[in-house]
């Protein structure tokens, strides 16, 4: 063969590769040998018989990365085999067991020099200029390790990974993350999806609003059809939470007997308060003067849960690391205020607040405000909050009650005060509700009125006429269509999601493709510069591309895209 | 740090060698050039993750580099439970998952080991039995578990929920949902023509929330069964074809049936839906739970509440209460063999016997790079136990201020004698700066020879341990201070520095975690002549090299902690 030489050269390094027999795909690159026309083998496959390479590389693994924890697990499992944190205790030298020391347990670790409240605990944060991705890789890789060592188990084949991560990511940061998942993790490709739409996914929507309370920001994003239309921020989160809670316990502790200056409460000790016995007031009350409520509704409920309880309940909260280690006792209302004060701000007006910081109520209806008509519908009737703050019992039904107030108060109005001319608004406004309720209340009556001959109603108090064709095709509808239960909109309603995480490993099971996918040979060329400008790349295939364009193969794309996070 | 002083972390290179260029800018190799003449700073937050004890290191021989965990890749050998020792097969680690799938348990609150015992008041083994936490005496009475069989645990309580409750299978669930669906079809029918009689018998429905594994079980059949109605009106969407499913098969039939025109006939495909109930995953938020967590907490307090790393543990992590919690079956451990990344060569392997724990390959660093140790230069000769705990040094008060001699001892595990060159800052970097002064940075090692040569020779020409009997040391610069068969050890003089500078704010200076840890960052660079070819296979031999001399040279960087600076 005329080609032997040339490829002794090559292969002279190895010795195991001189006995091998030539292959095919040896053949193909030797102009002078006979043989067949180069056919994409992706071809031969979409008409022929299934190859054997179809289904090689589609085992996927789901990873969702948070800036506090990552989960990791297999497609179709309901929920991830580990959900690690980044604790600085996993972060010291190999060959440190200082923690494991009983003593150690004991002692209180101060955070480190111009460190935020929590820093260590973080993966990540967003303003990179406070940020050495150098440490960030490191930990990430470290952490990655222990999941595919500890809780993956794999054998050695490379599997895919299905990447949540939140929407709006610095490329910096995101390609030191890939970095360490295609370098250290051998990972053939990548699917990036947004942790919102996965949200969606797993509440079994579309549509949705999707409040994700995390721990620097609170991030609301409006999902349509599962692509994010629109999106807010607040520093409202976890983190200012955790601050908070520390702040109570800090005043607890002063009361404490035994108590010495500069012993703060650690984060850790917070975390736990937070996550154990930490709650929130479900109902809204400071702004209940405020409330416009009709008459007849007055709500009656408030009344009853602003009885004091007699005696105060009180929680008991052992605390070890403080010397001695002591047990306080904190009013139970007490665990509630810094959740009021962290994501509500109720004691501070509304102009007070900078575009950032603005309390979880007023950020949701502000985003449903700036939808289009047609698209609030749909996302105000499907909120879902989720997050690891959204855990925190009551939490839930008070964003939605808060909600359902200010959408009561204000309606769907954008603008905020009308100055001199406010009297008359809140005059109109208040007469527009007044006659909706008397209309809903007097129904009943309004069909004798009209039945009478000598004074017809005005038409546009009459109610509708039943024509038998619309209710013919309404019937028709109900039957073939969608069940009526998934076309509710236009009323505040929570739906429950089961987390990004286990929409992803839905998303993965259906094996459904992302919009976003990065191979791996390309991204070690090119690194993000590599993804195409367009922000949406076609996923269905073309009917046109049944052509030359074919050819590329059903399995490869020609470019790839950052989508959302271009 | 941790570890008792004095001791030694060898930096391996790998973590500023693996960074692809696409993360880096300008600046940032602007950066890297300065970084080669920069020290080491053992200070620096990400010396954490590229130091390591020797032990903890292997050598890849092809490479003539140093591995460290982190520039190996890791291959799965077989799967073992810790616990009962039971190899388990990859399939089943397949299908069944990471952890023990016989009656290995650990303690969901305190994650020691569970044993299984029987509750017969008659002594013998006979059910019910329960499991028990041997540290915390936990049991699964606590969450209302009992089993009938004390063998395969795993497998009840897989069937079994909490308070005794059934949990139904993946096929009972497929079952149960269609047996609903029914139920509502008919009733939406009944509601669409009123003229049939309701005949609603169903009343034997449950109303406690569906479970987390429930709803995503019914996401899953929901979205499956939206993505099969949609697939089929378009036969050419090539990427997810599968053929083991029946859709697929229809839609294969329709490539090739010759009806063309029966496919513009078909209407367009409506959008898949969205769910509309909870039996399609659907959960309508319910203020009801809410409340009752925290009427609960209020009542029974902190008690009853699980910590973070408790519910973390947990297969569902979404619980909160103690008697929600789940007995954790054990995680499978693995036996990994390690290649190296860059060039593939195998560094360790061992025995695939699970009790065994040999190795077939091992290529440690132990074995091919110098050891370094540190420790004080006492004044007395080192005298019998009895006057020991007297004389002992105390690394963890080293004096500020005050120069104290260490001996920095180094030992060539290498057949061929080195000549090393050692480095070191002058003022160590951190808060507290100490100086630093090798009296002797450049010297030999001698070859790592058969045991017996050092005894043999050692009584034909002694070797001067002169300083050590001829009474007070005479530390000189530019000499060893001693030296042996394989090791040679050399004097360091150090100041510690102070804890406290003086002026300024105390709150400013205060000192945080291990701050006041005296660690020395030492350049260590040993060149040595070696038999070209004894190691690389292959390479050598062709050129009929055998016998010639190869210099070879090796640098790295050590870290070396001495002890703990006392505060003033």
């Amino acid at each position: 063969m005329s080609s032997s030489g040339e490829r002794k050269v090559s292969a002279s390094l190895g010795r195991s590769v001189r006995g091998t027999t030539p292959r095919l795909a040896d053949l193909a690159s030797t102009p002078e040998a006979p043989r067949t026309p180069t056919l994409g083998r992706s071809v031969s496959s979409l008409f022929g018989s299934p190859g054997g390479s179809f289904r090689t590389e589609d085992e996927y693994v789901v990873i969702e990365l948070g800036s506090r924890y990552v989960r990791g697990g297999f497609p179709g499992e309901s929920t991830p085999r580990c959900t690690l944190s980044y604790d600085p205790d996993n972060q010291r030298r190999v060959g440190d067991y200082r923690q494991w020391d009983p003593e150690y347990g004991q002692k209180r670790r101060k955070p480190k020099r111009g460190q935020d409240w929590g820093q260590e605990f973080e993966l990540y944060r967003m303003d990179l200029s406070q940020v050495d991705l150098g440490v960030v890789e490191d930990k990430f890789e470290r952490i990655m390790r222990e999941v595919y060592n500890t809780y993956f188990v794999l054998d050695t084949k490379p599997r895919r990974i299905l990447l949540a991560l939140p929407p709006k990511m610095p490329h910096a940061l995101m390609s030191t993350l890939l970095d360490v998942l295609f370098g250290g993790f051998l990972a053939p490709s990548i699917t990036l999806m947004s942790s919102p739409v996965l949200s969606t996914v797993a509440a079994g929507l579309r549509s949705a609003l999707v409040v994700d309370i995390g721990w620097a920001e609170t991030l609301v994003t409006a999902v349509c059809e599962y692509r994010e239309v629109h999106e807010q921020r607040t520093v409202r989160a976890g983190k200012l939470l955790s601050e908070e809670m520390a702040k109570v316990l800090n005043a607890a502790l002063d009361e404490h007997a035994g108590y010495q200056e500069f012993d703060d409460i650690s984060f850790k000790e917070a975390e736990e308060v937070l996550s154990r016995v930490g709650w929130c007031k479900s109902k809204p009350r400071s702004n209940r003067r405020t409330l416009y409520f009709p008459a007849r509704t007055s709500p009656i409920l408030e009344e009853f849960e602003d009885a004091v309880e007699t005696p105060e309940p009180t929680v008991t909260i052992p605390l070890s690391k403080v010397s001695p280690p002591s047990e306080i006792a904190i009013p139970f209302a007490t665990l509630a205020k810094p959740a009021d004060n962290a994501l509500f701000a109720t004691e501070t007006a509304l102009n007070e607040f900078d575009d950032h910081e603005l309390p979880l109520h007023h950020l949701i209806y502000r985003a449903l405000l700036s939808l289009p008509m047609d698209v609030r519908r749909l996302c105000m009737s499907r909120i879902i909050i989720t997050g690891g703050v959204a855990a925190l019992p009551g939490l839930k039904s008070r964003i939605l009650a808060e909600l359902e107030a200010l959408v009561h108060t204000k309606g769907w109005d954008p603008v905020r005060n009308y100055g001199t001319a406010s009297a008359r608004h809140d005059h109109i406004l208040r007469q527009q509700k007044e006659a909706v309720e008397l209309r809903r209340q007097e129904g009943d009556d309004k069909i004798s009125e009209s039945l009478d001959p000598d004074n017809p109603l005005p038409a546009g108090l009459r109610g509708h006429e039943e024509d038998t064709i619309d209710a013919k095709l309404a019937h028709v509808a109900l039957r073939n269509g969608p069940p009526p239960a998934s076309v509710v909109g236009g009323i505040v309603r929570g739906v429950e999601t089961l987390g990004a995480w286990a929409g992803a490993s839905l998303v993965a099971q259906q094996r459904i493709r992302g919009i976003v996918e990065i191979d791996r040979e390309r991204y070690l060329q090119h690194g993000l510069q590599g993804a195409s400008k367009e922000k949406e790349v076609s996923v269905v295939p073309q009917r046109q591309s049944m052509g030359p364009g074919v050819a590329r193969g059903a399995g490869e794309r020609a470019s790839w895209t950052l989508g959302v996070w271009a | 740090m941790a570890q008792p002083f004095p001791y030694t972390y060898y930096a391996c290179d790998c973590y500023d060698g693996n960074n692809t260029s696409s993360t880096k800018r300008a600046s940032q190799l602007l950066q890297e050039a300065e970084e080669e003449e920069r020290t080491f700073d053992p200070r620096s937050p990400r010396a954490n993750y590229s130091l390591y004890p020797l032990e903890h290191l292997l050598y890849c021989e092809d490479c003539q580099q140093v591995r460290c965990p982190r520039c190996i890749i890791e291959e799965t050998l077989n799967w073992y439970c810790p616990s009962c020792l039971f190899e388990v097969p990859s399939s089943v680690v397949k299908s069944d998952g990471n952890r023990c799938t016989r009656s290995c348990f650990s303690c969901p609150l305190c994650t020691s080991n569970l044993q299984t015992y029987s509750l017969d008041q008659t002594g013998e083994s006979a059910p019910p039995f329960i499991l028990e936490c041997q540290y915390c005496r936990w049991s699964s009475l606590e969450i209302g578990i009992e089993f009938e069989k004390g063998q395969g645990i795993a497998a009840q309580l897989a069937r079994l929920g909490n308070g005794g409750k059934h949990i139904p299978t993946n096929k009972e669930r497929d079952k149960e949902r269609e047996r609903r669906r029914e139920v509502e079809m008919r009733k939406s029918r009944d509601l669409l023509s009123p003229s049939t009689e309701s005949t609603n018998t169903d009343t034997e429905r449950d109303d406690r929330p569906p479970s987390h594994d429930d709803l995503f079980s019914n996401l899953t059949a929901f979205y499956k069964s939206q993505v099969d109605t949609q697939t089929p009106s378009n036969p050419f969407s090539s990427h997810d074809i599968n053929f083991s499913s029946p859709s697929a098969y229809s839609r294969i039939m329709n490539l090739y049936s010759t009806t063309g025109s029966k496919k513009n006939k078909r209407s367009k495909p409506s959008a898949m839906r969205e769910a509309a109930s909870s039996l399609e995953g659907l959960t309508i938020h319910d203020p009801i739970s809410d409340a009752a967590a925290i009427e609960r907490i209020k009542r029974e307090g902190w008690g009853v509440t699980l910590s973070p790393a408790q519910k973390h543990a947990q297969i569902n992590p979404n619980v909160r209460f103690t008697d929600e919690i789940r007995p954790l079956a054990t995680l499978l451990c693995t036996k990994r063999s390690k290649r190296c990344r860059s060039c593939r060569q195998i560094l360790t392997k061992p025995e695939s016997k699970i009790t065994s724990t040999r190795y077939k390959i091992k290529l440690l660093a132990l074995n091919h790079i110098p050891r370094l140790s540190i420790r004080a230069l006492n004044a007395s000769p080192p005298t019998p136990v009895a006057s020991r705990t007297a004389e002992t040094f105390d690394y963890n008060a080293l004096k500020p201020g005050i120069p104290a001699h260490f001996l920095l001892h180094l030992s060539n595990p290498l057949f061929d004698s080195i000549k090393v060159t050692l480095a070191t800052p002058s003022t160590t970097p951190g808060k507290v700066h100490s100086r630093v002064t090798i009296l002797c940075p450049q010297f030999d090692v001698g070859a790592n020879t058969d045991i017996w040569d050092d005894a043999l020779s050692s009584s034909l020409s002694p070797i001067k341990r002169g300083s050590v009997s001829e009474g007070p040391a005479q530390i000189e610069a530019g000499k060893i201070w001693d030296r042996g068969r394989n090791w040679t050890s050399v004097a360091v003089e150090i100041v510690p520095g102070f804890t406290n500078s003086q002026g300024s704010g105390s709150e400013e200076q205060e000192l945080e975690e291990d701050e006041d840890v005296l660690e020395i960052p030492i350049f260590v660079r040993i060149e040595y002549e070696t038999d070209a070819g004894a190691d690389d296979r292959g390479l050598g031999d062709s050129r009929g090299s055998k016998g010639e001399k190869e210099r070879r040279e090796e640098a790295f960087w050590t870290v070396v902690g001495v002890g703990r600076i006392k505060g003033a």
